[in-house]
């Protein structure tokens, strides 16, 4: 992949995140016939809609470029950006092409969405996803897979083909691979940070919320080869950084390109965190979707949006800064998101119990005045190579 | 010459990309007996690509110095020097503004930087370490670029604005809140008869009165030193000695004749420093900074 094709690729990748009115997902329906369906962040499971012929459409709301008009007047000031800038998109027919909408249990706000989804547009699907927190196989499990049949009874009502085991364990395999691509290139960032830029990498996983995931992975295994190849990725003295608060209304690209610029390599974060929701493969032996069931119920992130006790979600946290060798914590939660700000306090101790340093911003998704959290940034970075240890 | 590897000796570059010049410094660090400046430049950009005259001013620079790129052991930037794609690393502004500051006056605990675009006081300890800092608000008023502004409405070259400043026996008070209603009051002076020398000290008082201010909202004591490209007006330092004495201050300000490279000494000076701490943990940079 010479430097023009790689080039190509990353301004396709970003194309495909300012695309709101999902060009690439009309051009799959036109090309297969097939259906899509929307999905809210942060988590469902793909592999069932792919097993049933459905392309799982992830939506991470308006970001930047979108004018909020109508979304706005549907909720007060102190509810986070996304649902109105999702709500606009859905409301201005950026999203017609969308066959249903799939809510997954974020948060209030979002359960809240999925009845006035309902309301908005009568004639689509829509199903709120209510992920277990129990996570005991016989109450928890016993609970996600009466979901996941309702979710996969669903997508039959609409005319998909209905889920069987070999389907899906098919698309269990090419999830798994998409995923192992995806660590593949997480972990070379920990270990070359400046050959895998976070703002690149943000760009190429955005592009997997709306390709076939077949056509993402030959994105990432093209990036891959670039970035090996690629000798102008030299490497800088920067401040190495967990970011961690932006699982769900993600932050414009021009946040974390200041976060880089400003002198932080991002070894760590949970963007987009959708594609690295299981830490091993899901097993491919055995009942296929009791096997779903059981990586979620045993093998998944310690995200906000889980109730986990027990202090489980600082030491995770700690962990994952010990593991990435990220020398301090930016917590960067968006405005008014409340599981990312009631957990923060939890993980902040955590983090000055294990002498990490960290600092804090809050964004939106829309935001456009970078100098403030580039000075603090920069400040940060400063403090970490400067005066830690000293 | 001097080999970067040899860990008693570094070559390091400081390059400070401003608003409306660009400074750069070569400096020789050596653990026995500190940093000297091997060779240093300052340079307006003038409506040029800045990354194109960073470049030029640090192959000069270099050459004055009597060094090559891949002899320096640290290539680092500061201000807006993000655009510097050879850079070993970056130091926020002020940052490098309060280690540059100290070097130039090892008695300075803190500083007040007044660039072009804003002024932005640095309270620090005996190792640079900033403490407490404050910028000025986004009014114009306070900033290089509003002086420079003023002296084209007065037909005054930007080096005779200090001398004339000097010369004035009744300075005229200027509005001290608002760039605009600063620029109408000196037309009204202008229109008024006033002479060029007692409205620019008016403007001089004016400004010294807000960086006194933000110099004190950080709690700043004995010597300051001013930095950044007006360190280098003698009119408007005049005004701030003067106001603090009026105002029973408890700073000395003071300036130095490399006050304007202050950024760029600073960030070459933390470019050495990181060399050697980076060591210490077994990590060397290679040849022209690269980790």
């Amino acid at each position: 992949m010479n430097s023009k094709d790689a080039e190509e690729l990353l301004e396709r990748a970003e194309a495909l995140y300012r695309d709101h009115r999902l060009q690439s997902v009309r051009e799959w329906k036109r090309r297969s016939g097939g259906l899509a369906v929307g999905y809210l962040p942060i988590y469902i499971p793909r592999e069932l809609l792919h097993a049933q012929g459905v392309l799982p459409v992830g939506l991470m709301g308006g970001g930047d470029d979108l004018e909020v008009i109508r979304g706005d007047s549907y909720y007060q000031s102190y509810i986070c950006h996304l649902p109105r800038s999702t709500l606009e998109l859905g409301l201005n027919g950026s999203l017609d092409c969308l066959d249903g909408m799939i809510f997954p249990a974020i948060c209030d706000v979002i359960r809240n969405m999925s009845g006035m989804w309902k309301m908005l547009f009568p004639d689509k699907l829509v199903r709120y996803l209510d992920l277990p927190q129990n996570f005991d196989r016989e109450i928890g499990g016993k609970f996600y897979r009466r979901q996941l049949e309702e979710l996969s009874q669903d997508m039959v009502a609409l005319g998909a083909r209905p889920l069987e085991e070999e389907s899906l364990r098919r698309s269990m395999a090419i999830y798994n691979e998409n995923r192992r691509l995806v660590r593949e290139l997480w972990e070379l960032r920990r270990e070359e940070p400046w050959k895998v830029p976070a703002s690149e990498f943000y760009l190429i996983l955005r592009a997997g919320l709306v390709l076939a995931v077949e056509e993402h992975s030959r994105m990432l295994e093209n990036y891959r080869m670039h970035v090996h190849a690629d000798p102008g990725r030299k490497p800088m003295d920067q401040a190495r950084v967990l970011v961690t608060g932006c699982f769900c209304e993600q932050p414009p690209l021009g946040f974390i390109k200041t976060l880089e610029r400003a002198g932080c390599y991002i070894v760590e974060d949970d963007l987009v965190q959708i594609h690295r929701w299981f830490h091993r493969d899901i097993p491919l032996e055995g009942d296929p979707l009791e096997n779903c069931i059981a990586a979620f119920l045993e093998d998944a992130v310690a995200s906000p949006t889980r109730y986990i006790g027990d202090q489980e979600k600082g030491r995770e946290l700690v962990e994952r800064a010990r593991r990435s060798g990220a020398e301090g914590v930016l917590f960067c939660a968006p405005s008014f998101c409340d599981p990312a700000l009631l957990d923060q306090p939890m993980l902040v101790a955590a983090v000055e119990k294990a002498g990490i340093q960290w600092t804090g911003f809050k964004y939106t998704e829309n935001l456009g005045q970078f100098q403030v959290i580039r000075e603090q940034a920069g400040t940060f970075a400063d403090s970490i190579r400067l005066w830690s240890g000293v | 010459m001097l080999s970067p590897i040899e860990p008693e000796v570094l070559l390091t570059a400081g390059i400070d990309v401003g608003s409306s010049a660009i400074k750069v410094a070569v400096l020789r660090e050596a653990a026995a007996d500190g940093a000297r400046i091997l060779a240093a430049r300052c340079e307006r950009i003038r409506r040029r690509e800045p990354a194109n005259v960073a470049e030029a001013i640090l192959r000069e620079t270099l050459a004055a110095a009597g060094v090559a790129l891949d002899e320096l052991a640290y290539v680092a930037t500061t201000g807006e020097g993000e655009i510097i794609k050879r850079r070993t690393g970056h130091f926020y502004g002020m940052t490098a503004h309060a280690r540059g500051g100290l070097f130039l006056d090892p008695e300075a605990r803190a500083i007040i930087d007044i660039g072009a675009l804003y002024a932005r006081a640095v309270l620090m300890d005996e190792r640079a370490k900033v403490l407490s800092h404050r910028m000025s608000s986004q009014c114009a008023s306070g900033s290089g670029q509003f002086l420079e502004n003023i002296s084209r409405y007065l037909g005054v070259a930007l080096a005779e604005i200090g001398p004339l400043s000097l010369q004035a026996d009744r300075p005229e008070q200027c509005s001290s809140i608002c760039a605009v209603l600063a620029e109408t009051d000196v037309i009204n002076m202008v229109s008024r008869g006033i002479s060029i020398p007692n409205i620019l000290k008016g403007i001089h008082q004016s400004m010294a009165g807000r960086y006194l201010r933000l110099l004190a909202s950080t709690g700043a004591r004995g010597v300051v030193l001013v930095t950044g490209g007006l360190a280098a007006d003698r009119g408007l330092l005049s005004a701030l000695r003067e106001a603090a004495t009026e105002q029973g201050s408890p700073v000395e300000i003071r300036s130095h004749e490399n006050s304007v490279l202050a950024g760029a000494l600073g960030a070459a000076l933390w470019g050495a420093f990181r060399v050697r701490k980076l060591a210490g943990k077994g990590i060397a940079l290679g040849a022209g900074g690269q980790r």
